[in-house]
């Protein structure tokens, strides 16, 4: 049993790290929140397993939760919001790190995330279900921290800070084996809602600018 | 003498009544209305104030009035505890609030129309609250949060005429300044709090004798900085003659008079309670404030010389006299450092009665000039002039406050100043020649003020009130509103009485402070003040009496006159009036009269290497051919503050600079922000990694 | 010490009438002296005597515009001068009200009335009053810590400020001068000078613009007024001279009021006679210099105050 769970635990912190690579590649919004939609689902495979080794039913009702909002409701909806906006605006033409090399870097994000946090986890006693999932966690942060720094299109950012509040759930959920059923509500409620609210004022944005680049808010700049 | 509970309600129900003034006038509408409403409850409250205040100092007891709610935290203490020193600054307060109240009833008429008279009226009274119960605190707490909204309101009646950019300019300035002071005088109380564990002033009090040598000097110098920004203290005083001229004449008679006093308030509890100077070793504190006294009052005085805006002037007066409060205290702790019990008894005797007498004849002073403003139309003393026939009882009183400011006889400010002199006379006591000398040179800085001091007071007076009139303005004068002149009357009362009868502040003072002192002989309250010599082993007694000095001038007066009569009979002489010998040139006009700069003039070239003026002449020409014949000659001769060009202008360009630099990181990107949490993470995490 | 009240007030009365009487003497000789230095006979030494009394006489002509001020200012110029005077122990060493007033009293009386001097000048609204007033201001700013300075350097030797122990300390200690007393009586030499408004720092005999200080406060006053403004200013002169002359050179003063009447009366001679070689020392320096320009004068005045500090030096060290 004990290996069978180990490969599953194996499995999907390898499929979450594919999973966010496919974020990283994609040009378009479109193709963004497929990505996004298969890591969703990744990631409620990955909570089923920490649910499953620690026998909390109510990890399971999180793993279900976090599957029906973040792969269906939340892609549906930024679908639906951003219908208003041009076509091409939603295109990243022109981000400030190439995609090659943004794949580099992303690599080398996981590569970091990895080392620091072994060595972190080498001082403190940590289960193997933290083990696997800790490093991918930090790693899933860093490279939405960077897919945000990298982006140009605001729609993009959006998208970017989904995945580091991924990250934050993995992390939270494997090193404290799931947190209480309400604050998870809580936590995905919130994004639901700031994902909605965000999309709607990046559409007025287009709107009213004709444009989402966010280097053009430098303009706003007094000096 | 016990007290009675009663004592307490005194001075809740004056809380009451100042709380009433602060709210009443913002329903009622009216001229009179409101202007009675705001500032009859706070005259009343006053009263009430300084009965509750002279009771408790008299009683010899303290009072703890607890919160009647239970603190939910510790720190969060709001309970009073109000012993004789608190109860002797009270008393203060409550003395010149009453006189101010009287005078707002008449004043704030004059802003009705203009400006919200509630809105002043609301903001009076609660500087007068927050002033009272910061010195009533007892917790660390509980006094930053009254000082800051003692600090705050009174931002708000500075910038009450907010329609003149100077004046919003000054309130900033002061807000910064008093927030740096309060920043510090924090710092101090933190100091005390590590050392005690706790925040109450009673802990700070039974610590005080264990304090290492360390913590009680990083706490002195703290207290000294915070409490001497607040209170004035060059050079840290760059924003009182800001915002003392900015604020209506009232405010400015209650921040000179009082608000500077709750400053010195802090620093002597700070300093004789929580910081006790019991070594030799503890001396050179005393020495600090001495020293950073004179200076204070010197250069308080010389900048006061040269200015011409009777507000301002009066405002630099009170940088120098707040000097002078410091030099007591300082000379107190230099004593008390050497065990001179009584010696140091009579510095801070000094100190506090000065403290007093300044809170009284500057709130006299500032009512007499805002009465002046107002009838004169102006601030500027170059447009005034034959002031005294038109307003004469204004002009009585800004004299009394003159003469009194001036340290003559016989009114409050020469025993104030006589008290003073005979504490640094007293220095040879003290057993340091490093000491001894540097107080004697403090000294003769101390007398070079109270000559400059005189000699502004006759600027000040003279060119404001006598000859003729130097704008239609002041031609037009009318006296000011009798509630006015009832106000200043009250402080103008007091000068005299605390003059004549010294006894009666010396007792007040001695027992609020717990000193006995056996300098007070006689038959109070008209006994003499003595204070005892030893020189070559000879003893000698130093004393005055005010009322024996009066006796005496009367019947020299009295003798004169027979004299004058007896000598001048057999021929009757009159008094024409005429007009002024102009030397054969023709009518004199107002041109030929001094002006406040011309009088001055001397002083500023006597002290060149101090005010380094610059002067500029411009001439312009009808053509440029002929230079004999000029269109205009302009000269314009500016001195410039000099700390306000050497220590602040460098320090806010070096600052600005550094700023400037740092700024460059604000791209206005948000992708360069989040670029900055990553690397930010990314660091964390590296350093978390890298610690065993 | 007490001795009853009605001696002390006798003493009092007398020596106040003696002082107010004996100033103007003063005057006169110093006048005397310049005259004949200049090779002039001069005007009899009673000349002040017979011009005061005129001046009595005399009606008053007051400026349209001075106030009441202008009018007050001669009668409180007169009484605080004359009541400082009796302060001061001149001829006995015992002023029966030095339990009622020190030397900062007698100092802060003369700034009374100076103030009121000097703000009679400006109420005339003539420019020779503000000359007059503004060049009084300079100085007598600078020479208060020259004042403060000697009364320190005395105060430490003789201890304290009651004017009757001082001088009673002075005549104990006899003729000696200390080193520190030396440099005080160098700095209130120069002081006196300046306060009684002698050459080089004012010329009491000149009514140009140029030189006048004191004069020229007094320019708009005639009659009533300027009898009692002239008279104030030769007690105060006589009060300076005997406070400079009974603590600085006590030769011949007793130590105290229980030395007899023989030596009570010798002592007051000496101290006529000492007054009276000081004034033509006065005098004779007056004839030597001419007035400095006024700010040169501020060196004068360091130089006093700097002789002071020395003093004050040389006995803590």
């Amino acid at each position: 049993m004990t290996t069978l769970l180990a490969d599953l635990i194996t499995l999907s912190a390898a499929g979450l790290l594919i999973a966010t690579f496919g974020v990283v590649v994609r040009r378009s919004f479109i193709g963004w929140v497929s990505a996004y939609r298969y890591q969703s689902v990744v990631l409620a495979a990955s909570t089923a397993v920490v649910g499953y080794s620690t026998g909390f039913w109510d990890i399971y009702a999180a793993a279900v939760l976090t599957l029906v909002v973040k792969a269906e409701v939340i892609p549906r909806l930024l679908v639906r919001v951003t219908s208003g906006v041009e076509g091409d605006l939603k295109m990243e033409a022109n981000p400030y790190v190439s995609i090659r090399l943004s794949v580099l870097i992303s690599a080398l994000l996981v590569a970091l995330s990895y080392g620091l946090v072994g060595q972190v986890l080498a001082s403190a006693r940590l289960d193997v279900l933290a083990q696997a999932y800790l490093p991918v966690s930090v790693s899933l942060f860093f490279i939405g921290l960077f897919a945000m720094v990298s982006r140009r299109t605001a729609l993009n950012q959006v998208v970017g800070l989904l995945i580091i509040e991924n990250g934050l759930f993995l992390f939270t959920t494997a090193l404290t084996h799931g947190v209480s059923l309400i604050i998870e509500v809580g936590i995905l409620a919130d994004a639901l809602v700031g994902v909605v609210i965000s999309a709607i004022l990046l559409t007025r944005m287009s709107q009213t600018f004709d444009t989402m680049d966010t280097g053009s808010l430098e303009k706003l700049k007094d000096d | 003498m016990e007290i009675s509970p009663a004592s307490s309600a005194l001075f809740l129900g004056a809380l009451l009544l100042y709380l009433a003034g602060a709210v009443l006038p913002l329903f009622l509408r009216g001229r009179r209305e409101s202007a009675v409403s705001a500032f009859l409850p706070a005259a009343l409250g006053s009263l009430l104030v300084v009965i509750f205040a002279a009771s408790v100092i008299v009683s010899g007891s303290a009072i703890r009035i607890s919160s009647p709610v239970a603190a939910p935290l510790a720190v969060l203490d709001f309970s009073l505890y109000i012993d004789g020193i608190a109860a002797f600054f009270m008393l203060i307060i409550g003395l010149v609030a009453l006189s101010v109240s009287v005078y707002s009833i008449g004043y704030s008429e004059s802003y009705y129309g203009r400006h919200s008279v509630g809105a002043l009226g609301f903001l009076v009274n609660l500087f007068v609250i927050s002033m009272l119960l910061v010195t009533a605190t007892d917790s660390v707490f509980s006094f930053l949060v009254f000082w800051e909204l003692m600090s705050l309101s009174s931002f708000f009646l500075v910038v009450y005429e907010h329609e003149k950019p100077k004046n919003l300019r000054s309130g900033m300035t002061y807000l910064i300044m008093t927030h740096i002071g309060t920043a510090f005088i924090t710092a101090a109380f933190l100091v005390l709090y590590l050392q005690t564990g706790s925040l109450s002033f009673d802990s700070f009090r039974g610590a005080a004798a264990q304090l290492p040598a360390l913590t009680k000097d990083s706490v002195f110098v703290l207290a000294l900085l915070g409490f001497g920004t607040k209170a004035g203290l060059v050079p840290m005083h760059t924003w009182l003659p800001k915002a003392h001229p900015a604020a209506p004449s009232n405010v400015s008679a209650l921040m000179s008079g009082v608000m500077l006093k709750v400053a010195i308030y802090g620093l002597a509890r700070v300093t004789l309670g929580f910081v006790l100077p019991d070594s030799p070793g503890d001396a050179w504190l005393g020495l600090l404030m001495v020293m950073a006294g004179s200076a204070s009052a010197l250069f308080g005085v010389l900048f006061a010389a040269v200015e011409h805006d009777i507000k301002r002037a009066l405002a630099y007066h009170s940088v120098e006299n707040v000097g002078i409060i410091v030099v007591g205290l300082g000379l107190s702790v230099v004593f008390m450092s050497y065990g001179l019990e009584t010696l140091a008894a009579l510095a801070l005797l000094a100190s506090m009665y000065h403290s007093l007498n300044h809170a009284v004849f500057k709130g006299l002073l500032f009512m007499a000039a805002g009465s002046v403003v107002l009838g004169a139309g102006t601030a500027d003393m170059n447009l005034m002039g034959g002031l005294a026939k038109r307003m004469p009882w204004t002009s009585l009183f800004f004299l009394v406050g003159s003469i009194a400011i001036a340290g003559l006889p016989p009114l409050n400010g020469f025993v104030s100043e006589w008290l003073t002199l005979q504490a640094l006379l007293s220095s040879y006591q003290v057993p340091n020649v490093v000491l001894q000398l540097s107080i004697g040179f403090s000294s003769i800085v101390f007398a070079l003020t109270l000559g400059l001091a005189l000699a502004t007071f006759v600027k000040l007076f003279g060119i404001s009130f006598l000859a003729r009139p130097r704008s239609k303005g002041a031609e037009n004068a009318t006296e000011a509103p009798r509630t006015m002149l009832v106000g200043m009357g009250l402080a103008g009362g007091l000068c005299v009485v605390l003059g004549v009868l010294p006894l009666v502040a010396t007792s007040l003072i001695s027992s609020s402070f717990g000193f006995n002192m056996g300098l007070v002989s006689g038959y109070p309250p008209f006994g003499p003040l003595t204070v005892g010599y030893t020189a070559a082993g000879l003893k000698s007694l130093s004393e005055i009496s005010p009322p024996e000095v009066l006796v005496a001038a009367a019947s020299v007066g009295a003798a004169l006159l027979g004299f004058v009569t007896v000598a001048s009979r057999g021929r009757k002489t009159i008094v024409r009036p005429y007009s002024t010998w102009e030397g054969g040139f023709g009518p004199l006009g107002v041109r030929t009269e001094y002006t406040a700069s011309s009088l001055s003039q001397p002083i500023r070239t006597a002290f060149k290497w101090f005010y380094r003026p610059h002067t500029s002449t411009e001439r312009t020409y009808f053509s440029d051919s002929n230079h004999m014949v000029r269109r205009s000659i302009s000269f314009v001769s500016e001195t410039k503050e000099v700390f306000e060009e050497y220590l602040y202008s460098p320090t806010t360009r070096a600052v600005l600079f550094v700023l400037d630099k740092v700024r460059k990181i604000q791209t206005g990107k948000i992708n360069s922000y989040l670029l900055y949490v990553l690397i930010v993470t990314a660091v964390l995490l590296l350093l978390a990694a890298l610690q065993p | 010490m007490t001795y009853g009240l009605a001696v002390d007030a006798a003493v009092a009365v007398m020596q106040g009438i003696a002082v107010v009487a004996l100033a103007p003497l003063l005057t006169g000789i110093m006048r005397k002296v310049k005259a004949r230095t200049q090779k002039r006979v001069g005007a009899s030494v009673l000349q002040p005597y017979y011009d005061l009394l005129k001046l009595l006489h005399k009606d008053e002509v007051v400026s349209d515009q001075a106030s009441w001020v202008f009018r007050s200012a001669p009668w409180v110029v007169a009484v605080s001068t004359v009541t400082a005077a009796l302060f001061v122990p001149v001829f006995l060493p015992f002023s029966a009200l030095s339990a009622a007033g020190d030397f900062i009293l007698v100092l802060g009386l003369f700034a009374l009335a100076r103030f009121f001097n000097m703000l009679a000048g400006i109420d005339a609204a003539s420019a020779f009053g503000g000359i007059g007033t503004s060049r009084e201001m300079m100085m007598s700013a600078l020479a208060e810590p020259g004042l403060f300075v000697t009364l320190f350097v005395v105060s430490l030797t003789l201890g304290g400020t009651n004017l009757t122990s001082l001088v009673g300390a002075a005549a104990q200690s006899g003729v000696v001068l200390t080193a520190s007393m030396l440099f005080g009586l160098i700095a209130l030499f120069i002081i006196v000078l300046a306060e009684t408004g002698r050459l080089p720092f004012d010329n009491p005999a000149t009514h140009l613009e140029l030189t006048m200080v004191h004069e020229a406060m007094l320019l708009e006053y005639s009659g009533k007024s300027l009898a009692l403004v002239e008279w104030s200013q030769a007690t105060k002169q006589l009060v300076l001279f005997a406070l400079l002359v009974n603590l600085f050179v006590p030769v011949g003063m007793p130590v105290s009021m229980g030395a007899g009447p023989l030596q009570l009366g010798a002592g007051s001679l000496a101290v006529l006679a000492k007054l009276g070689l000081l004034a033509v020392l006065v005098a004779y320096v007056e004839t030597r210099i001419a007035k400095w320009r006024l700010f040169r004068l501020v060196d004068l005045f360091a130089l006093a105050i700097a002789s002071g500090m020395v003093g004050m030096i040389f006995f803590y060290l």
